[in-house]
């Protein structure tokens, strides 16, 4: 419980007097600059838990600690918490204020009173980001729902908190804006940022999340790895949640006795290898180039004879180079996991990676090297090296 | 073909001097298929659903109900909208009482249903989304899963002939949103097209016999989900990915040289395909009404050590709410999922699901597994 950077210590909280208490002595913590997903089912209080963790809300009793230190929610106190702990509500439209998309990304940096240069970068790398930046003059009110959402996340890194707090963030998105969203999750969090999401989503937080707590009925019933959560079955079903598809699907085949339990594989690939049995075949090569945004990609290619693999992008600096230099890859979402899907099928590829992510991106391919389920070597490329 | 809807060039712009967002666009909705609405955010999914409830009146093209084309007067939309339920994704925008039950009661009140009857589909469709205890709940009290589940309760009390669901399982717990499909599957074996629009896709490759998948206002695929992610390409470019379960067939598949085909929808005919058991532990199906599932729940399990228990179906979900049971979610998939591991499994559920049931003991068979089964009537 030392390197909380949130912590809630029976934490109590009822909308109204006479009203149920939300939160009823509720304790948890939040792992510094890790990922954690905040599970439970609805009317759980995971909304409620956020807001307190972000002095939206006072609680009726009970301490909120903030980097080790107890909230005392005096003006100043308040407004150093919301200037690092930002949220990302469920509903967009509780959250837009402003008529024009770059006003409402504007609106939370202008408050920081931050100079007028430095709002628009960091305006212009947001909507970047989320893929909006050809929206940054439109109305809000013509935006559907999945845009705007797409314009609230924006607005949320705009203010670079270094807690971020995520409230059902892809419900309403479509598949490959929510891996998008998920992506971004990932980029912050290998910056440094602390990163907490609630999600119904159990087969999404279950590859993406170092940490999970379970709230039920007010109190935190699990604080942990996922997984000793995920085997009791009869706990999960208390939780109102239901297994991830990847971890029933490969408690089901150890069952039979086709695999060992463990290590337990968090995405479809490491699955499939686990299961195959396929360590003696041929592997292709995986190639990762370090694409930072002013690298030129093409040549890069040219110079290291890797023109003609499949190509995968992975992390925010490698789709601005993308987007300057127009080139085209063979797997726009998903990169790391095609790339080592073409591996295991015999045949090279390459990854564009943003230098920053290379450790998240090798995670599938360092699960098969290590765990002995296949061989791929893996050649990273440094073009500023 | 018996098409319920039919759809034929239609287009439709909220604003003339913007680009429509239908545009050309025809599709038939058969009756009694359980048809999956895909497409990425911004691909007209909403807009065509209000042009189905004549909530949007098409700048061209024809609209056909039961093969009449819609009227837009008052009298011609009240025909429409007797039959054509529809839960909204947001529920605030369809929710107009302070009460629980009001709410519920506001559209089986509206055409004129006497008090009785009334109640009676009120404290059905709470029953149906595990609300009951919350009729005299203020709306605003609850949560937002909560609100959903008043939302899809008042659509169910309509009892229509049409049910559209615009992302029925957005904001709802894995558990609400597994009783949410057995409720759609449930009204299809009554007879009612279900119509769910959603970006679960695993989930709707589950349940769907169809999938219709828009792109930019058009038409771009209807026909088994499994003949359009197969493409790869294509279900890219309509801003989708493929569900869990088929990219981890495909890769499998893949790397063991084995045929694609027959796909896997689920947990257990995944496990059919790629790890079954030699032998199939014993499922027995029991099917069970209100009246007697507490009676044959306590008669089967009495001497039962280390069989799987589980429960399909919201009637018999009630009933045994309170019993230590395995698989209360998602028995189904559980038990037939044990049994093909080789473990007993003991499978309660609504009578009215029987075709559900007897669908999944031929899919499985598909997968060359020799499951023992009986069903205790």
């Amino acid at each position: 419980m030392t390197d909380g950077i949130l912590k809630a210590d029976k934490v109590v909280y009822s909308y109204s007097r006479k009203g149920p208490k939300v939160l009823n002595e509720m304790c948890i913590d939040i792992p510094k600059g890790k990922k954690t997903a905040l599970l439970g089912c609805n009317g759980a209080g995971k909304s409620t838990l956020f807001s307190v963790l972000n002095a939206l809300y006072k609680p009726n009793d009970g301490v909120v600690y903030y980097d080790g230190k107890s909230l005392t929610y005096k003006h100043k106190d308040i407004i150093k918490m919301r200037t690092d702990v930002s949220i990302l509500f469920q509903n967009p439209n509780d959250m837009m204020f402003k008529p024009y998309v770059w006003q409402d990304v504007a609106f939370g940096p202008e408050n920081l009173k931050l100079p007028k240069e430095e709002v628009q970068k960091r305006v212009d790398e947001a909507l970047f980001t989320v893929g909006m930046e050809k929206y940054r003059e439109s109305p809000i009110m013509k935006l559907s729902y999945g845009q705007r959402k797409r314009v609230t996340l924006a607005g949320v890194l705009a203010m670079e908190p270094s807690v971020l707090i995520m409230d059902e963030p892809t419900a309403g998105l479509d598949p490959q804006m929510a891996y998008e969203v998920m992506e971004i999750a990932e980029q912050l969090n290998s910056k440094g940022v602390t990163v907490v999401m609630s999600s119904h989503d159990t087969d999404l937080t279950y590859s993406w999340a170092d940490e999970i707590r379970v709230l039920d009925g007010g109190k935190c019933m699990y604080a942990g790895a996922p997984e000793p959560f995920y085997s009791d079955h009869r706990m999960v079903q208390k939780a109102g949640l239901m297994r991830p598809s990847v971890f029933m699907m490969n408690k089901a085949l150890s069952d039979l006795g086709r695999c060992d339990l463990e290590p337990f594989p968090k995405t479809q690939t490491q699955l499939a290898v686990k299961i195959s049995d396929c360590a003696d075949r041929e592997f292709g090569k995986l190639y990762i180039v370090k694409v930072d945004r002013d690298v030129d990609i093409e040549p890069v290619l040219e110079s290291n004879s890797l023109k003609g693999k499949s190509t995968g992008v992975y992390g925010i600096s490698t789709r601005i180079s993308l987007n300057r230099t127009g080139f085209v890859p063979d797997f726009y979402y998903n990169g790391p996991e095609n790339c080592t899907m073409k591996c295991l099928d015999g045949h090279d590829a390459v990854l564009l990676c943003d230098p920053s992510m290379v450790a998240t991106a090798r995670s599938s391919v360092d699960f098969i090297n290590s765990n002995g389920y296949g061989n791929i070597t893996v050649q990273e490329i440094d073009p500023k090296a | 073909m018996d098409n319920i809807f039919e759809l034929h060039d239609v287009t439709f712009a909220y604003n003339p001097r913007f680009p429509p967002i239908l545009n050309g666009f025809s599709m038939n909705i058969e009756r009694g298929v359980r048809t999956a609405i895909l497409g990425c955010n911004g691909a007209g999914k909403t807009t065509f659903f209000n042009t189905l409830t004549g909530v949007n009146k098409p700048q061209a093209g024809e609209v056909l109900y039961n093969g009449e084309q819609i009227e837009y007067t008052k009298a011609g939309l009240m025909k429409v909208r007797e039959d054509v339920a529809v839960v909204l994704q947001n529920p605030d925008e369809q929710i107009f009482c302070s009460l629980v039950e009001e709410d519920v009661a506001f559209g089986p009140l509206n055409i004129g249903l006497d008090r009785e009857e009334v109640e009676r589909r009120v404290d059905r469709a709470l029953k149906d989304v595990r609300m009951v205890g919350f009729n005299r709940r203020p709306l605003q009290q609850l949560s937002g899963g909560q609100r959903k589940r008043v939302a899809i309760a008042g659509a169910l009390a309509m009892q229509p002939k049409l049910m559209i669901m615009d992302e029925p399982t957005a904001g709802l717990d894995p558990q609400a949103a597994v009783e949410v499909m057995e409720l759609a599957e449930k009204m299809a074996l009554k007879g009612v097209t279900v119509l769910i629009s959603t970006h679960d896709i695993d989930l709707a490759y589950k349940w769907a016999d169809r999938s219709n998948v828009l792109l930019n206002g058009k038409i771009d695929f209807v026909g088994s989900s499994d003949d359009f992610y197969v493409n790869a390409e294509n279900v890219y470019e309509c801003g989708l990915l493929a569900p869990s379960i088929f990219n981890t067939n495909k890769e499998v598949s893949a790397i063991k040289k084995m045929d694609m085909a027959p796909f896997p929808h689920n947990m257990a005919e995944f496990v059919a395909k790629f790890g079954a058991s030699k032998r199939s532990g014993k499922l027995c199906l029991v099917p069970t009404t209100v009246e007697d599932c507490v009676a044959k729940f306590e008669e089967m399990t009495k001497d039962v050590k280390d069989a799987a228990v589980g429960i399909y179906g919201s009637e018999v979900r009630f009933e045994l709410l309170d019993r230590d049971i395995e698989f209360m979610f998602e028995g189904l998939e559980s038990c037939f999922t044990q049994a093909v591991k080789g473990r007993d499994a003991i499978l309660f559920y609504d009578e009215i699901y029987a075709p559900t049931i007897q669908k999944q003991i031929d899919r499985i068979k598909e997968f060359g597994f020799d499951l023992d089964y009986e069903v205790v009537a």
